[in-house]
């Protein structure tokens, strides 16, 4: 999967929660879940269980704590599809 | 330094659906999940120990300029349903929750006489932000006071300390 297909398949993923279209319709790698897209913070847990469903991943409390951004999310995404 | 969170329960039930498998592993620890299972009301339980949480983080987020998302390392000592204290690698926070049917409202500070202190604020005060974080200044001496805002559904909550000293 390039990194396309990745950040495609990530807006589907967060488009359900996010609050802010504007902040979405433009949506790069510096784009902050929490305060660009104003996902909820409790929302935040279902975007990283729909990555784990959609990617057929796990990720542990470590990675958890980066997610803040669509950055890390790719990051994250990235390496535990190679360690699969 | 001071930190809130309010959760509109009626908003939150049909934003979250707590009860969605791996949920609450993600965000509470083996002891507050427990706390959640034998509560006698476990949503209220999830919303008040979240807000505890979240109200906590916004303390150590503004101390330690560390941004991250750490819900199982923020971990709640209940107490009882409005009066606990939330650590954090090595911190310490004491919280405040009111409940009614509506909403929960937590606030944390960083001593526990600080919640005799705890001033509301309203739509006239003034407030300002610097790097996010928001600030009022005192009329009386000219201070900066910190403050801290949530706001979910239909509800707004800010709050500072009386006192300048303490909000340090």
């Amino acid at each position: 999967m390039n990194k396309e297909q990745t950040i495609e398949q990530l807006k589907t993923i967060v488009k359900p929660y996010i609050q802010n279209q504007e902040a979405f319709d433009v949506l790069t790698e510096d784009t902050d879940f929490i305060n660009d897209l104003k996902i909820n913070s409790a929302n935040l847990v279902d975007v990283i269980l729909d990555i784990e469903e959609k990617f057929d991943i796990i990720i542990d409390n470590v990675s958890m704590e980066r997610m803040v951004n669509v950055k890390s999310a790719m990051d994250i995404i990235e390496t535990k599809l190679s360690e699969k | 330094m001071i930190g809130n969170d309010i959760v509109d329960l009626v908003l939150a039930k049909k934003e979250s659906n707590w009860r969605r498998k791996g949920f609450l592993n993600k965000i509470f620890t083996p002891k507050e999940q427990l706390l959640i299972s034998n509560g006698v009301n476990p949503e209220v339980m999830v919303w008040n120990l979240w807000s505890r949480k979240e109200a906590a983080y916004k303390i150590y987020n503004r101390e330690t300029k560390i941004r991250a998302y750490i819900p199982l390392q923020l971990e709640c000592y209940y107490g009882n349903e409005n009066f606990g204290t939330v650590s954090c690698n090595g911190n310490m926070y004491f919280t405040q929750t009111v409940i009614t049917d509506e909403f929960i409202h937590s606030i944390a500070v960083l001593k526990k006489e600080y919640l005799n202190a705890i001033k509301t604020l309203d739509y006239n005060d003034k407030i300002s932000k610097t790097n996010g974080i928001p600030f009022i200044i005192d009329e009386r001496t000219k201070n900066i006071k910190p403050v801290s805002i949530s706001h979910h559904g239909r509800f707004w909550e800010g709050v500072t300390l009386f006192n300048q000293s303490i909000n340090k």
